[in-house]
């Protein structure tokens, strides 16, 4: 009995408590005998009354695509009638959701009427928006950029793009943005995630999520820190408590904030905003304390947990207490649910990442992990859950200012590889880029190409700096927010500032977004309409390393283009469209997504994007229903064997067909399998201790010790080289895993069971970072004046990411007695990102229609504000918004939480008179981030958005 | 999550509840009848935690969907509602209807018309003039519509759906709630109107107590005197007052729920007004048949504004006999 | 005859409102009517918990009795579904029922309130399946398509279950047999003191 179009779901019965089969409903109630037959002729109700005009029996196409909103990657079964999207159906078949959705995703259809959409290529001419063609647009901004260039370098225009990008956009976006000439590129993952890449990472070798979703069934203890998932990746959270249930797994909440995760929660740690280092190194203390770490583990994979153990004696119970206001007992409890229920797997997201020392945070995370020996484990691991859809694909292809995509850098190698890749003479790259040296010396200079670019959150900097104090030509000069939300920024006013002085901004993006409204200009502002992923098709990359394919479900509404089109018209224009797409098949202006694909699996060894062919991502998208709910891996059908969606790293070459890698480091299954070791990345040895891998290697492994990574002359040295074919061979040679574009060292390397990067120790201690073991610092607005003392933070940076970056300077100025409460912000479940999107969503809009603050009652009190009444916040540096007071005791005493998502209202003033026509989302409000302060993480330039200080009055 | 709304605030909805209990227990003394404990809270908890307890009892949470009460997940008092309405005021209502139909048949019947003792003389006297006339009739129209849209609205599931079918029977109530919704106010005006000119004739006297000891002279020969208006007339227009308001006011509740009033508040005004209304109309029964029927000649009062010389002697001896006076 | 129920177990339910834009999703639902929304109790407190409530399709439901044109009537399957055509807008099961489930277009002076809308269970209304018409008044019929309501199916944690009430049982009693504690189970139920069971 075929009850619905959709395939029936395998392992139906094992997940039923997970989820209602209609099979077994319907068939116990009968209700589908009328149905049977017109469900398979009749179409779901029309979308719009207009529409319903049209003939319901109209055929139907499904079409498979992934939410765009966060980066759990739920499947979607949109249902298209005659190009309309007219329906929207739970994909139970999808390993990651099996159907589920928040309320951002059981919406996504709202995308196909778009009727808040910018519409179509628009100019501010005199204060007024004007509606004008592609190819005026494009000529105009044309022109003026390479009129800035003449006159300021290429450094002076500003690529900012978007983990909204599928992969190849994102791909493409920075082969773009690398042929103009500049570094100046960067998205969200500079202000989400950057400290976990950098800090995770430069620990064990990769920067990503370890296991997965659905892997966190295997968990028998969960600490989530400065993460709520309830709200940030609700779909997530079925995972989760799928192991409360089964696994009676205990779930651990440690948050300022007592959130909707930490309702469900077994138990709940509140710690002062801004001291995870204390609270991580506490629960170590009681670990080392208590002999509860794993020797064994610690002894064959972890480098320099002596040091570790050294700087966490200094964290005692009552220090602990003192800084985090966490007392001794539940700190015991904690560290002891954690030895005692194994594997445990620890979550973190921006309440981790968002701070000054963003960096040691997310290594302290890592370190308690190595500490329990939950690494490379199913149901263990470091869970980081990705913001954005794409923002870990985005993070991949390197739309960074200090990278070229997979992780290469900006050194001369990293451009020769990638001038390789792309079939182009390396000096003619060179050529593009300004020929000075700002940072270096002249012995050794550092050339722009080479050094890292102004990264997104301190793009204002760029452009208000001084231009003798900012490590480039000129100041920045025209702006490109290219899907990006300026109010996910800190310094609302300061941007705003820069946005008035800029001589040209560009926005692209399906909506006006804040950033059409937030200067107080009369012209040099262009709104270019791009569409969204539901619009074009691609690969996604979710959280878990996974990438998905996604159908085109409509075609583009209005006159907006996707964003690989919108590059390549630039590209035109610029001259360079040639060598942009010279291995990629160009139609009609719209360069061939597939050959996107394949040109950087060509390109993508370090974090193996090079297995995940068009061909094979279509078939795991075909396939949905074949992969495991926990493990993630096909049992029977055409992919038998792989893990859904080939979890990077995927080795070698398509034709290797190697299954990706569901958990990272788990060296229980072979390479082959998806098994895998800690990276060497940081060398064999220091200070005369080796930094390989003692005794510990991967199941299968022909080499039963630590070696380093592959390259053509270990191979010869091991006396594997002829297991190269010949052509493999000649690309191999002199080569290593990274850079033999024939994939032969790495699939050698895992014919002999070695993971081609090596077998090495994580490491506790990153000898290159300002912090060697991760320590406490306060933040520069802290309201414990009396801890500045012994936890100061850094001193004043000349050069930072280009520019002098302040930490000292800040910090000694005392703002405590004026702005008594901690400020921090958070996520809302019904709204995304700068929410532009969203809040133009109704659906979405009518459930939260005003910006507002979480206060404390008591707080409330003594400012005298009641419950629903309008407040101003003001900030240390002059910066206030009027909004909505939400009483609760959701937050401690002294702390307020404001949500992000909201924008166009400005310091009380309504600025939905300046956004174009029609083009304005249904909800405004105050910018959280218009207050924000100054403050960045000391290796990645991340903003600190989770700490500052502020007051409270009645408005 | 956050945004509460402020009108969920727990003391207040507290205070209105007590309002209502008030309100309910004044219900349950219009109809002085044996109450069945039907509790609001008729449920019993089986589960053990507070939680499901604090839901139960109607405590109030916080959600994103604006609107009034949408915070509240359990509100029972509907079941209690549903209950009394169906279960009391619905067949209590057209017992009492009935009733009273049966005792008007019965006194026709049994007692008869009350004839003029004496021949008509032919001289007429006024007795309404005409703004007392209009007034009596708009009210009167008015009632009878708001009374026929009302009983339906109560009664018509019952009765007029077996026999006009739901189709048409919804085509006139949606007519019948409109007319019942907008022709209210106008009624109240009239009512006020009506109580407030005629108020000062209806005074009780002694002259009524002594009226009301001989039954108005409704049993057995003896006569009651009785001035301009006599006691049985008086205390309609008391009940017609007092209820009449009470009515008006539950009415006025139902008739603007653009002032977002609290559910308890709609319900307790939905039983009151049942309630009184149907308590109004079996009264207007009563006066209806004294005006038609059951005096013979009273009728001509209230049309032509003359009455005869002896009807006025008869029922009225001491207005007759002033005005003759004055004359 | 089976009987469809929903029943949300507030141990899973997270208040992020899926359910209810998947309700306006499918049905295309105008902004101010929520067939369907998420209470928190004890919000930000430590017993917090959340609860998805649409109309609970009750046996015996009380709006079916006090409906004075009898436009709200029990289909097939236990469903309770309405017809807007007889609906008078009188406010009457809005009165009545324990869970708020009717809503109105507006609520106006003089009793003003449009056609009574709500949670069909997605099953449409007395018009013929998936016609034009049913869904211009009543939204999908997923239950003619051989679907179940969209709230329950796209719910993010399996909170939220609706259909057949011994099927819904039966997964809510796996899980409580998982957990070793029948926390957590709201349905029609929990207004009347009922078992979850009928």
């Amino acid at each position: 009995m075929k009850l619905t179009k959709l395939s029936p779901e395998s392992g139906q019965d094992k997940a039923k408590a997970d989820g209602i089969s209609r099979r077994s409903f319907l068939s116990a109630s009968g209700v589908a005998a009328g149905g049977i037959a017109a469900s398979q002729l009749l179409a779901p109700g029309m979308m719009q009354k207009a529409q319903a005009a049209t003939n319901p029996r109209k055929e139907v196409e499904t079409k498979r695509t992934i939410c765009t909103h966060c980066s759990v990657g739920c499947g979607i079964y949109a249902e298209v009638q005659e190009g309309v999207w007219t329906g929207q159906e739970p994909a139970f078949d999808h390993p990651f959701n099996r159907g589920a959705h928040c309320a951002k995703g059981a919406s996504v259809r709202e995308h196909g009427h778009g009727e808040r959409r910018l519409k179509y290529p628009m100019k501010l001419a005199g204060g007024k928006w004007q509606k004008v063609s592609w190819d005026e647009a494009i000529n105009d901004i044309g022109d003026q950029m390479l009129k800035i260039r003449e006159e300021s370098g290429p450094d002076s225009v500003y690529w900012l793009g978007s983990a909204k990008y599928s992969n190849e956009q994102s791909y493409l976006f920075r082969k773009f943005a690398a042929l103009w000439g500049t570094n100046n590129v960067d998205h969200q993952a500079r202000i989400c995630h950057s400290t976990t890449v950098a800090g995770v990472a430069n620990t064990w070798g990769y920067g990503a999520m370890t296991n997965s979703f659905n892997d966190m069934h295997n968990s028998k203890a969960i600490i989530l820190i400065g993460s709520n998932p309830a709200e940030a990746h609700p779909v997530a959270m079925q995972h989760i408590l799928r192991a409360k249930e089964r696994n009676k797994a205990k779930i651990i909440v440690v948050d300022p904030r007592f959130t909707r995760t930490a309702a469900k929660s077994t138990e709940y740690v509140r710690i002062r905003p801004g001291t995870d280092v204390p609270f991580i190194h506490g629960l170590l203390w009681h670990i080392f304390e208590n002999k509860w770490e794993d020797t064994n583990f610690i002894e064959q994979r972890v480098y320099g947990m002596d040091e570790v153990r050294e700087e966490v004696k200094k964290y005692n119970p009552a220090e602990v207490e003192d800084l985090c206001g966490v007392g001794e007992e539940q700190m015991r409890r904690v560290a002891q649910t954690l030895a005692e229920h194994k594997p445990g797997t620890i979550v973190w997201c921006m309440g981790g990442t968002q701070h000054t020392i963003g960096n040691n945070n997310t290594r302290a995370y890592c370190i308690l992990q190595l500490a329990l020996g939950n690494m490379g484990v199913a149901g263990g691991g470091a869970n980081i859950f990705r913001g954005h859809d794409n923002v870990q694909g985005a993070t991949d292809f390197c739309i960074l200012s200090h990278s070229l995509p997979g992780y290469y850098g900006l050194s001369a190698g990293a451009w020769k590889h990638w001038s390789r890749v792309w079939d182009l003479d390396y000096e003619w790259v060179k050529a593009r880029f300004d020929q000075n040296s700002y940072e270096g010396t002249a012995e050794k200079p550092k050339f722009a190409m080479n050094t890292a670019g102004i990264p997104v959150s301190r793009w204002i900097d760029g452009v208000l700096e001084d231009k003798a104090n900012i490590a480039q030509k000129d100041n920045l000069r025209a702006m490109v927010f290219w899907g990006h939300a300026p109010n996910s920024q800190t310094r609302g006013l300061e941007q705003k500032k820069a946005m008035d002085k800029l001589d040209l901004m560009v926005v692209i993006d399906p909506y006006p977004t804040v950033s059409a409204v937030m200067p107080d200009r009369q012209d040099g502002v262009y709104l270019l309409p791009a569409t969204t992923q539901y619009e074009t098709y691609g690969s996604v990359t979710a959280s878990n390393r996974s990438l998905q394919w996604r159908d085109k479900v409509i075609e583009p509404l209005f006159e907006s283009l996707p964003d690989h089109t919108i590059m390549y018209k630039f590209a035109k224009k610029f001259g360079y469209d040639q060598q942009l797409c010279k291995n990629i098949k160009v139609n009609d202006d719209e360069p061939l997504i597939e050959d996107i694909t394949r040109e950087f699996n060509n390109g993508m060894w370090t974090i193996g994007y090079t297995g995940q062919s068009p061909e094979r991502l279509k078939e795991h998208q075909q396939n949905w229903h074949t992969f495991d709910f926990t493990s993630l891996k096909a049992e029977g059908g055409p992919v038998d064997g792989e893990f859904y969606g080939m979890p990077w790293p995927c080795w070698g070459t398509a034709e290797q067909k190697h299954p990706g890698t569901p958990l990272l480091y788990d060296n229980s299954k072979t390479v082959a399998e998806g098994g895998l070791t800690f990276r060497a990345r940081f060398g064999v040895e220091r200070d005369g201790v080796s930094l390989l891998a003692n005794g510990s290697y991967n199941k299968g492994s022909e080499i039963t010790d630590g070696h380093p990574e592959f390259s053509a002359k270990l191979l010869q040295q091991l006396g594997w080289w002829d297991d190269l074919t010949a052509e493999e061979k000649a690309a191999a040679d002199g080569k290593n895993w990274k850079t033999d574009l024939s994939g032969g060292i790495q699939r050698v390397a895992i014919k002999h069971g070695c993971a081609p990067f090596g077998n090495a120790k994580a490491r506790s201690v990153v000898w290159t970072f300002p912090d060697k073991v991760p320590t406490h610092r306060e933040a520069l607005y802290t309201s414990r004046r009396d801890l500045v003392e012994k936890y100061p933070t850094y001193e004043d940076r000349k050069s930072h990411y280009r520019l002098p970056t302040l930490y000292k300077s800040i910090q000694d100025k005392d703002f405590s007695k004026e702005f008594p409460v901690i400020l921090t912000t958070g996520r809302l479940v019904e709204y995304e990102g700068g929410g532009d999107e969203s809040r133009s969503n109704p659906w979405l809009a009518e459930l939260q229609q005003e910006m507002f603050a979480e206060i404390h009652p008591g707080d409330a009190n003594d400012a005298g504000i009641r419950d629903g009444q309008d407040m101003w916040v003001e900030t240390p540096e002059g910066a206030r918004i009027k909004v909505k007071a939400l009483i609760t005791r959701r937050v401690d005493r002294g702390v307020a939480f404001l949500p992000f998502h909201f924008a166009g209202v400005m310091q009380g003033k309504d600025l939905r008179s300046k956004y174009p026509e029609g083009a304005d989302p249904i909800i405004l409000g105050e910018a959280a981030n218009t207050v924000m302060t100054y403050g960045y993480d000391s290796v990645t330039q991340m903003q600190e958005s989770k700490v500052s200080l502020c007051r409270i009055l009645p408005a | 999550m956050k945004t509460s709304k402020l009108a969920e605030n727990p003391g207040l909805l507290r205070r209105l509840r007590g309002l209502n209990l008030a309100l309910i227990c004044f219900a349950l003394v219009l109809f002085l009848a044996p109450m069945v404990p039907y509790t609001m809270a008729a449920v019993s908890p089986d589960s053990a935690t507070g939680f499901w307890d604090q839901i139960r009892q109607g405590d109030t949470g916080v959600t994103q969907i604006k609107g009034y009460e949408s915070g509240n997940l359990i509100n029972d008092s509907g079941i209690f509602w549903m209950e009394f309405r169906n279960k009391w005021i619905s067949p209590g209502g057209a017992w009492a209807l009935a009733l009273s139909l049966v005792i008007l048949v019965l006194a026709y019947i049994l007692v008869g018309p009350m004839r003029m003792s004496n021949k008509p003389s032919g001289k007429t006297m006024e007795r309404w003039n005409r703004a007392d006339r209009v007034i009596h009739w708009y009210v009167a129209i008015l009632f009878l519509l708001l009374a026929v849209t009302g009983l339906s609205l109560l009664y018509g599931k019952a009765v007029l759906i077996p026999m006009m079918g739901k189709n048409a029977f919804s085509g006139y109530m949606d007519l019948g709630k409109d007319l019942h919704n907008y022709l209210g106010p106008l009624f109240i005006l009239g009512l006020l109107v009506m109580i407030v000119k005629w108020m000062k004739h209806n005074f009780f006297t002694m002259i009524d107590v002594q009226w009301f000891s001989k039954m108005g002279g409704m049993i057995g020969n003896q006569h009651a005197e009785a001035d301009y208006i006599n006691g049985g007339e008086k205390a309609w227009f008391w009940v017609l007052a007092l209820f009449g308001i009470i009515v008006s006011g539950s009415g006025l509740v139902l008739d603007f729920p653009n002032y977002g009033q609290f559910r308890e508040t709609m319900q307790t005004s939905a039983l009151i007004h049942a309630a009184s209304a149907i308590l109004l109309l079996c009264g207007s029964l009563f006066h209806m048949y004294m005006g038609t029927l059951g005096v013979q000649g009273a009728l001509e009062g209230m049309t032509s504004g003359q009455v005869d010389e002896e009807w006025a002697k008869q029922h009225h001896k001491i207005w007759y006999d002033r005005v003759k006076q004055n004359n | 005859m089976a009987r469809m129920k929903f029943l949300c177990d507030s141990e899973r339910c997270i208040e992020c409102n899926g359910c209810v834009t998947a309700c306006k999703n499918v049905n295309e639902v105008p902004w101010g009517i929520n067939r369907r929304r998420v209470v928190t109790i004890n919000d930000g407190e430590p017993e917090e918990a959340s609860i998805s409530v649409s109309c609970m399709h009750c046996t015996d439901a009380p709006c079916i009795a006090v409906c004075p044109v009898d436009c709200i009537y029990e289909a097939q399957d236990g469903i309770v579904l309405h017809n807007k055509d007889l609906c008078i807008g009188c406010g009457y099961c809005l009165m009545a029922c324990p869970f708020g489930a009717p809503q109105f277009p507006m609520e106006n002076a003089f009793g003003v309130r449009g056609k009574m809308d709500k949670c069909t269970f997605c099953a449409g209304g007395p018009e013929e399946d998936n016609s034009i018409a049913e869904y211009e008044k009543y939204g999908a019929n997923r239950i003619a398509q051989g679907k179940l309501p969209a709230c329950a199916e796209m719910c993010a944690t399996k909170a939220l279950l609706a259909g057949d009430a011994n099927d819904v049982s039966d997964i809510f009693r796996e899980r409580i047999t998982y957990r070793g504690s029948n926390a957590g189970a709201w349905g029609q139920s929990m207004a009347y003191g009922r078992k979850a069971k009928d």
